[in-house]
């Protein structure tokens, strides 16, 4: 049994079966007596590039320890696939359950943009008021 | 006279006792790729061997899950 990191991109427009597919392929490990270590849904996410004319892909992030044989079933699985536009799996040396440095960024951005706007407009806002009287003043003199 | 100070060179990864360099890990890996996408070389920033050989395969795997680009002229 290794240690391997799965990383696949689901079509936009199936991005509702995501669930199912995890599904799928968490009993095919855990039937071949594998494990599943880690499981991270990153949802649909803006590609760097295009891949075949599609701009957004649905990414899954899965960390499991299973056998070679389950391993190129699995990959089997991902080519025969329309849906699964691209996957990589990479092997590690151990179990990996952190959460991932995307998934924890996620959960920042949620939090983020609204407090940049709420630290700039009080800012700005008493600055302009007080340089419009001044400016107003040195105009009538 | 051209010769001002120079910031000195440093290797994050070192400092910091890296183990792994994570290929998902986009907020450190954008501070490795030039605007074009190019992996900029250990010579600019002071990257130690060992890291620029991780931090290489790191961003290639990315560019792979199409997470980071391969240049910035795509389509």
């Amino acid at each position: 049994m290794r240690h391997y990191e799965i990383v696949f991109l689901v079509h936009p427009n199936q991005s509702e079966q995501v669930p199912a597919m995890v599904d799928r392929y968490t009993k095919l490990i855990e039937e071949a007596e594998g494990k599943i270590h880690r499981l991270e849904d990153w949802g649909r996410r803006h590609l760097a590039y295009p891949i075949n004319k599609i701009h957004k892909a649905h990414y899954v992030l899965m960390n499991v320890e299973c056998a070679q044989e389950t391993l190129d079933e699995l990959t089997n699985i991902f080519r025969y696939n329309d849906a699964v536009i691209r996957n990589m799996v990479v092997r590690r040396k151990d179990a990996v359950t952190e959460v991932s440095p995307i998934k924890a960024a996620e959960g920042r951005e949620e939090r983020r943009p609204r407090r940049e706007e709420r630290s700039e407009k009080p800012a700005e806002a008493p600055a302009e008021t007080a340089e419009a009287p001044a400016a107003d003043e040195a105009a009538a003199e | 006279m051209a010769r001002f100070f120079r910031r000195r060179k440093f290797c994050r990864f070192t400092a910091e006792g890296v183990t792994e360099i994570d290929y998902k890990d986009l907020d450190t890996l954008k501070g490795y790729i030039t605007e074009t996408g190019k992996i900029v070389p250990s010579r600019i920033t002071g990257t130690k061997a060992r890291y620029q050989r991780q931090l290489a395969t790191a961003i290639k795997r990315a560019r792979y899950v199409a997470l980071l680009p391969y240049t910035d002229s795509h389509q």
